[in-house]
């Protein structure tokens, strides 16, 4: 609340990415119903404050711009001009260009074609106003020698109803210069007929002061429309009072008899309150007096955005208040490994209160983090527009869910991937126009977002109800590549999840929007990066789902720490589907992939210890910790299970980069270093060794544990 | 856990001024013995020196890579520069070893690493005028990582350039 | 005594720059996002001023001036509106529902000043 003016900027250019962003979606909607007065007023209210604020903190060719694009939805809203696909058109160019503008890339050619292309949709005359950045009033004249005024003030009976304090105004004609101020009381009713709050009194002022006349105006701006105000010059040198007066009475020049009556009872300046209350007992002048009574007296200021309301922190703010609850996660561990061998009874209290305390923190903390998913799904329906037009399809987009929250981490790093499924999915999921009318489809395809939540993770899904994947194609591509015996049987989401592997395209035609035959791997990596999983469902003829499943949060986790000869490693507890003894019965096939037989289902295993080539000598009793990730599991057999442990993900940096089994590391209590398997490659790992086995023998092991999956 | 530390009192700021400190100015340096061999880095990059204590060894990770260490918090890959450079190692930590905490740039992020010395003597003013280029023969190890050579009482300090060492190319060394 | 001032916009950065400036001058700043939330404001503490936006969402500022007028607490308050050039048409109707003033944006910083100071001293 209190950064200095040039965080004003940042907070000015946060805002109006947001103003625009809220500006897309209206003008999106406005394409489907150009009739909408809430949208057109929620374009335009966005367009007025970028441009209004923009104008305060110095962003004067945003504001000069928006202001011609603010004018023409100023009389849409009026209803002066239709909203028209073109003006649309424009106004989403326009939006474009202001964001440029906003990130300091100027281009005056486009500016000048945009204004343009406006100008044809807002017919000339009547247009709305003056220029926006009409300059602050220019400086004040050089003062001049003093001179007289004489001002007759009456004003308008609700005055004081409409905030203004008369005596304030007295106050700053008195700044000006030497003032002797007369109230004229004359005006003021019978009680009975008076309105307490009302305004009845009229002053006579005579001001000797150097400002210019605009000064004095300046004074009564905000009153003028509804006030009498006569302000004229004095001819005459200041002499005393008596004499002024006299000379005005001599020159007669407006009611006279008024003026009279009004310099009979002139008073010092000084002295006016006083004299308000003593020549006017009435009621409205001791009111007013009450009133700047009551005003000075002290008030407790209301507290700042007290309660509700919304407050913009900074990004980093957040991230390190993270990083720093992240710390008290470790300490606390520490402290309580430190407490458990500990008698001492108060000890322990305060132990297990800052574990709960920190516990409280955790959860607070994260959620302070969480962003609907709303403010990226609105992102799309730009997306779907300009790909459907450059593909000429038309595209409904309907979404649900939007107010499901997530970490604004998980929030920002999926904006691609989905940017990419979202393309995908109108580009080679949807049929041309054409077809779908053959098919007996609607005309326009539909594209369905969707986010909900299932316990500690997220469901995003995107369908669409095209064509549906082409599995002979996937097949036949998987073939040529390898990865695939031929007439091997595998499971339906298996065959579809050949899309994920690096340069795996079945697009016929590459386009410009998708197909390039990069893309489903990288989004599969985002999405493992994340933690998460990517499923696919597709029916032929009606349609694809892709579902993406994202933990809430990034930075702390629920893990079980595991023991793998001498070392502690974690694994996401969400991932781990259960743990069990490794039995004599594992099979251990000749190539060295193990299976292992869980209530009837095959499911391939690790040896951890073979992996990370592990010297010690074995437990006595192995443990099996199945884990999944999407429809696949794998064991990963490993020396001691050791319990749960709340981990705080710490990156492994750049220099680990190529490390693969690990997707992060943790602190232990003890202030140890652990490692957190990343389970999706786990598990990649695992499946090749079953792939390799099939593609050898031909025979699927594995639609056994498929089938119990389901 | 981290073992006892011997801070060196580096300020942070003191690093832009080294790295872009012309010849001829003196420049501060933290000299250190890795397999019977004088080398030394600009002192301002250093944060902190620490104890030998047992690292979290990473599985299949390289073999420049030593293991993880918790240093206040961050965990920190700790590297065996001898691996990098090229020289003869023997897995041997002596009561002399120490690991060195640097702050180093790694495509433009600013990331801690910890490097293992077998001896560190100390921080030193080396004068910027006898600081020399690399020679292009008689090294017996990878001359791109050599920042500059400099004399001292105890004879030729060969400055290494970190920043390169751990740059992006050819990670994984020797 | 410091004076309450109550800022309405939903402007983020008008808010903060309203704010600074005029906590900078030693008046307390109260912010709210709308008519509505002001609404709320005031009736959960008090304010000498109030400054609003009149471009607003849920509840403008138009609405916003008429209600508070309508709380004896704020009967005889300062109102005072930002608006823009291109809104004369906004400001007689702001006045009618009773407005104390205005200030035209973009304005400067002293300006905002010199209008408060008018009312506040």
């Amino acid at each position: 609340m209190n950064a200095g003016p040039s965080s004003h900027a940042d907070v000015y250019l946060a805002e109006a990415e947001d103003l625009l962003a809220d500006m897309e979606a209206g003008l999106l909607d406005l394409e489907g119903n150009p009739r909408d007065a809430d949208q057109i007023n929620r374009v335009f209210r966005a367009l007025h404050t970028i441009k209004g604020s923009g104008a305060v903190f110095g962003f004067t060719q945003v504001a000069d711009f928006t202001h011609h694009v603010e004018s023409a939805f100023q009389r849409a809203r009026d209803g002066e001009i239709p909203v028209s696909p073109g003006l649309l058109e424009v106004t989403l160019a326009a939006l474009d260009h202001i964001r440029d503008l906003l990130d300091g890339k100027e281009d005056r050619a486009r500016e000048k074609s945009l204004l343009a292309r406006l100008a044809t949709h807002v017919p000339q005359g009547g247009a709305a106003s003056s220029r926006p950045d009409k300059k602050a009033k220019p400086p004040r004249p050089e003062p001049e020698s003093p001179r007289h005024w004489r001002i007759r003030l009456k004003l308008g009976p609700q005055v004081m109803a409409f905030g203004t304090n008369c005596l304030r105004l007295l106050d700053e004609l008195r700044a000006l210069g030497d003032a002797v101020i007369i109230a004229l009381p004359e005006g003021i009713p019978p009680l009975e007929h008076m309105d307490p709050v009302a305004c009845y009194m009229e002053w006579d002022i005579i001001l000797t002061t150097e400002q210019p006349r605009s000064a004095i105006e300046d004074v009564f701006m905000f009153v003028a429309e509804d006030a009498t105000i006569g302000i004229e010059p004095i001819a005459y040198e200041k002499d005393d009072s008596k004499r002024l007066g006299e000379i005005l009475v001599e020159r007669g020049d407006i009611d006279l008899d008024n003026l009279m009556g009004a310099l009979r009872q002139q008073r010092p300046v000084g002295e006016l309150l006083v004299q308000a209350g003593q020549v006017s007992p009435e009621k409205i002048v001791s009111a007013l007096v009450e009133q700047s009574k009551a005003r000075e007296e002290p008030k407790t200021p209301m507290g700042v955005d007290a309660g509700h309301g919304s407050l913009r922190v900074q990004a980093e703010r957040l991230d390190s208040l993270m990083d720093q609850v992240g710390e008290l996660v470790i300490a606390q561990a520490r402290l309580r490994q430190l407490v458990a061998d500990s008698e001492d009874l108060n000890l322990r209290a305060v132990a297990e209160e800052i574990e709960r305390l920190s516990s409280d923190l955790r959860e607070t903390t994260m959620g302070i983090r969480m962003v609907p998913i709303g403010t990226l799904f609105g992102r799309f329906r730009r997306v779907v527009r300009d790909v459907s037009r450059s593909l000429g399809k038309t595209v409904e987009l309907t979404m649900d869910g939007e107010d499901s929250e997530l970490d604004k981490t998980v929030i920002e790093r999926l904006n691609d991937p989905l940017v990419h499924l979202v393309r995908n999915c109108i580009d080679h999921g949807l049929e041309t126009t054409e077809e779908r009318v053959r098919e007996g489809k609607p005309e326009a395809g539909r594209v369905h977002l969707s986010a909900a939540h299932s316990g500690a993770q997220v469901l995003i899904s995107i369908t669409d109800d095209g064509r549906g994947m082409n599995r002979s194609a996937i097949r036949a591509k998987a073939e040529e590549r390898g990865l695939l015996a031929p007439d091997a049987q595998i499971p339906d989401g298996d065959l579809l999840a050949f899309v994920f592997h690096p340069g795996f395209s079945t697009a016929r035609e590459v386009s410009a929007v998708s197909g390039r035959g990069v893309g489903m791997d990288v989004v599969k990596r985002t999405i493992d990066a994340l933690r998460g999983t990517i499923e696919i469902g597709s029916t032929p003829g009606e349609g694809t789902t892709i579902t993406l499943k994202l933990p809430l949060t990034l930075a702390i986790i629920d893990g079980l720490l595991v023991r793998v000869g001498k070392g502690l490693y974690v694994l996401p507890l969400s991932t781990v589907e259960e743990c069990v003894e490794l039995s004599d019965d594992a099979r251990k096939d000749q190539r060295g992939c193990d299976f292992l037989n869980i209530r009837g289902a095959l499911v391939p295993f690790l040896r951890l210890r073979e992996r990370f080539k592990v010297s010690t000598p074995p437990d006595p009793f192995q443990k099996v910790v199945v884990v999944s990730s999407g429809t696949s599991r794998v064991g990963l057999v490993v020396d001691q299970v050791v319990g749960q442990h709340q981990t705080v993900i710490k990156s492994l940096g750049k220099l680990m980069a190529d490390v693969r089994e690990f997707s992060g590391a943790t602190i232990l209590g003890d202030g140890t270093v652990a490692l957190i398997m990343d389970v999706p490659r786990l598990i990649e790992m695992g499946q090749t060794g079953a792939d390799d086995r099939r593609l050898q023998s031909g025979v699927d092991d594995r639609h056994l544990i498929a089938g119990e999956t389901r | 856990m981290t073992g006892s530390t011997t801070s060196l009192p580096v300020p942070a700021a003191g690093r832009a001024l080294v790295a872009s400190a012309p010849k001829g100015e003196s420049e501060c340096v933290l000299s250190m013995a890795l397999a019977g061999n004088v080398f030394a880095l600009e002192a301002a990059i250093v944060l902190e020196i620490l104890d030998v204590v047992p690292l979290t060894e990473v599985p299949n990770s390289s073999p420049f890579i030593k293991g993880l260490l918790n240093v206040r918090g961050k965990v920190v890959p700790v590297v065996d520069l001898k691996v990098r450079l090229g020289l003869a190692t023997q897995d041997e930590t002596t009561l002399d070893s120490r690991i060195v905490v640097l702050s180093i740039q790694l495509d433009n992020e600013e990331c801690l690493v910890g490097i293992l010395a077998d001896k560190v003597f100390g921080v030193m003013e080396i004068d910027g005028s006898t600081l020399e280029e690399a020679p292009s023969v008689g090294i017996a190890w990878r001359l791109e990582f050599i920042r500059s050579i400099g004399k001292s009482d105890q004879g030729f300090i060969v400055i290494l350039d970190m920043d390169r060492v751990f740059s992006n190319t050819d990670r994984n060394g020797a | 005594m410091g004076k309450t001032i109550l800022t309405v916009d939903d402007s983020a950065s008008i808010r903060q720059m309203v704010a600074f400036t005029l906590e900078s001058a030693g008046y307390s700043v109260t912010t709210a996002v709308d008519g509505k939330d002001a609404l709320a404001k005031l009736g959960s503490g008090t304010a000498d001023m109030i400054i609003t936006d009149l471009n607003m969402p849920n509840m403008d500022g138009l609405q916003l001036i008429t209600e508070v007028r309508k709380l004896p607490a704020h009967k005889f308050s300062p109102i005072v509106f930002l608006t823009t050039e291109s809104e004369e048409s906004k400001k007689a109707q702001a006045k009618a529902a009773g407005a104390s003033g205005w200030i035209v944006k973009p304005f400067q910083q002293e300006q905002l000043l010199a209008v408060v100071k008018k009312f506040l001293g």
